[in-house]
């Protein structure tokens, strides 16, 4: 190598990037001309100086503008989804047709599947997969500060078909402790879905008396009427007697009971 | 806990679930590249606004772009040569529009947040230095030195042969410390 070659090799040398031998190698040039060595030191500091230079960070927009992009693009293919179901509530000739067409399809994906070698069980996989990394994605944004963020958790976390332990336990204290009204109506949106779990349906019920806004008193009551939930029986009455509880909730309460035949 | 989890996902097997038409893993990919990807582009553009724009783009352009993606290749690497992609477009979109330079109005180095505020006076002279690098050496220096990147990957970013990478971070890095040194008012020793 020439005295140039050498010297191309500085930025590698200087960011540890060159093998073994070749280091070996520069170094033994180094210690042979003083010019390199000048040239290297010289360097080396304006190397560490662009290492300490600070590293902007990108706005909260751009977190907040990304997942609502994302969002509305997975709300188009939910819908897209929704509108090719809705070919099974017309007549017989259409549902005909659209079952041909489903077995062309079938037929033409089986084939592309099998020359991919995507196998069934690999399909379940990704299933099971694509459930999880929604999980995360949820927990993620339920962690955040930003209420809209939060907002965007509750809507990641609604999408999961069964939720783990870790995401019903956020979305019950999303429900019970969030500082936003919004945050936690949509949290129990979200759980409504659930209601079949014994300890979903305790957690709505133990809810109540956590609650101090009439919207998210008045919310819970109409899921637990809606489940018929006749062990809310005992919190509704206490809400319907209690002259510190706002009207409309008393009102609501009430209501609850009658509907429930209590 | 849920950051063991998400770092036992590598992104080519995210990558892997995008292709196969989920945009849920797009999220991770975001949460995981979105600030390195925001601070490439800064370098480029030197414009906060436009950076978190193309950075948008881009991450939709990995979606639209899903299924060209080979897992067998590094997704930062991919990521890079889409956001330079979608810089450059840019470019060519503002010309149309204006004529000229586009980016005439933000090319100068204009004195950066933190520049106002720091005490260090040498690294705030080394950002100017930075700045006042052409274009093509400014982004080869960023590449190698905040990023990291092996000239084999700067090479397949910028679609060139490594000997190109090579000759230009050492050529960036003298260009720099003349720079550095005309804005402290010394003159450079030349060897």
């Amino acid at each position: 190598m020439n005295p140039e070659d050498y010297r191309l090799l500085i930025p590698q040398y200087l960011s540890g990037q060159l093998g073994p031998a070749e280091t070996e190698l520069f170094e033994a040039q180094l210690t042979a001309s003083p010019e390199l060595w000048m040239e290297v030191e010289e360097l080396r500091s304006l190397w560490e100086g662009l290492g300490q230079m600070p590293q902007k960070q990108p706005s909260a927009a751009l977190r907040f503008r990304f997942y609502q992009r994302l969002n509305a693009i997975d709300a188009k293919n939910r819908r897209a989804v929704r509108n090719k179901a809705s070919w099974w509530q017309l007549g017989p000739l259409p549902q005909l047709a659209f079952g041909l067409a489903l077995f062309v399809l079938g037929t033409y994906v089986g084939r592309v599947s099998l020359n991919s070698g995507v196998r069934p069980e690999e399909m379940a996989q990704m299933r099971s997969q694509v459930q999880s990394l929604r999980e995360m994605v949820a927990l993620s944004l339920l962690d955040r500060q930003s209420a809209t963020s939060r907002l965007e958790g509750v809507s990641w976390g609604s999408r999961v078909e069964r939720p783990d332990r870790e995401l019903m336990s956020a979305l019950v204290t999303a429900l019970n402790h969030d500082p936003n009204v919004n945050v936690r109506l949509s949290s129990l949106d979200a759980l409504e879905k659930f209601t079949n779990e014994a300890s979903v349906r305790k957690a709505l019920l133990d809810s109540i008396p956590l609650q101090d806004s009439p919207l998210v008193q008045i919310a819970l009551i109409d899921v637990l009427v809606h489940i018929r939930d006749g062990a809310a029986a005992v919190e509704l009455r206490r809400l319907s007697q209690d002259a510190e509880v706002n009207a409309s909730v008393r009102q609501r309460a009430q209501w609850g009971l009658e509907r429930l035949g209590l | 806990m849920f950051y063991d989890r998400v770092e036992n996902q590598t992104d080519s097997s995210l990558m892997k679930l995008v292709q196969a038409g989920d945009t849920s893993p797009l999220a991770l990919l975001f949460e995981r590249h979105h600030v390195a990807l925001f601070r490439y582009l800064l370098h480029l553009t030197r414009n906060p606004a436009l950076s978190e724009d193309l950075v948008q783009e881009v991450f939709f352009r990995v979606l639209k772009y899903a299924k060209s993606y080979d897992p067998d290749l590094s997704f930062p690497i991919w990521l890079y040569g889409m956001a330079r992609n979608a810089y450059f477009d840019s470019i060519r979109k503002k010309r149309g529009e204006i004529g000229g330079d586009a980016f005439g109005e933000i090319k100068s180095p204009e004195p950066m947040p933190e520049e106002l505020i720091s005490r260090k006076e040498d690294v705030m002279l080394l950002q100017r230095a930075l700045l006042k690098l052409p274009d093509d050496k400014r982004e080869v220096l960023v590449l190698s030195r905040f990023h990291n990147l092996r000239y084999e990957d700067i090479a397949r970013i910028l679609q060139c042969e490594i000997g190109t990478v090579k000759v230009r971070v050492y050529r960036a890095l003298k260009e720099l410390r003349e720079n550095f040194h005309e804005l402290r008012g010394e003159k450079l020793y030349e060897s």
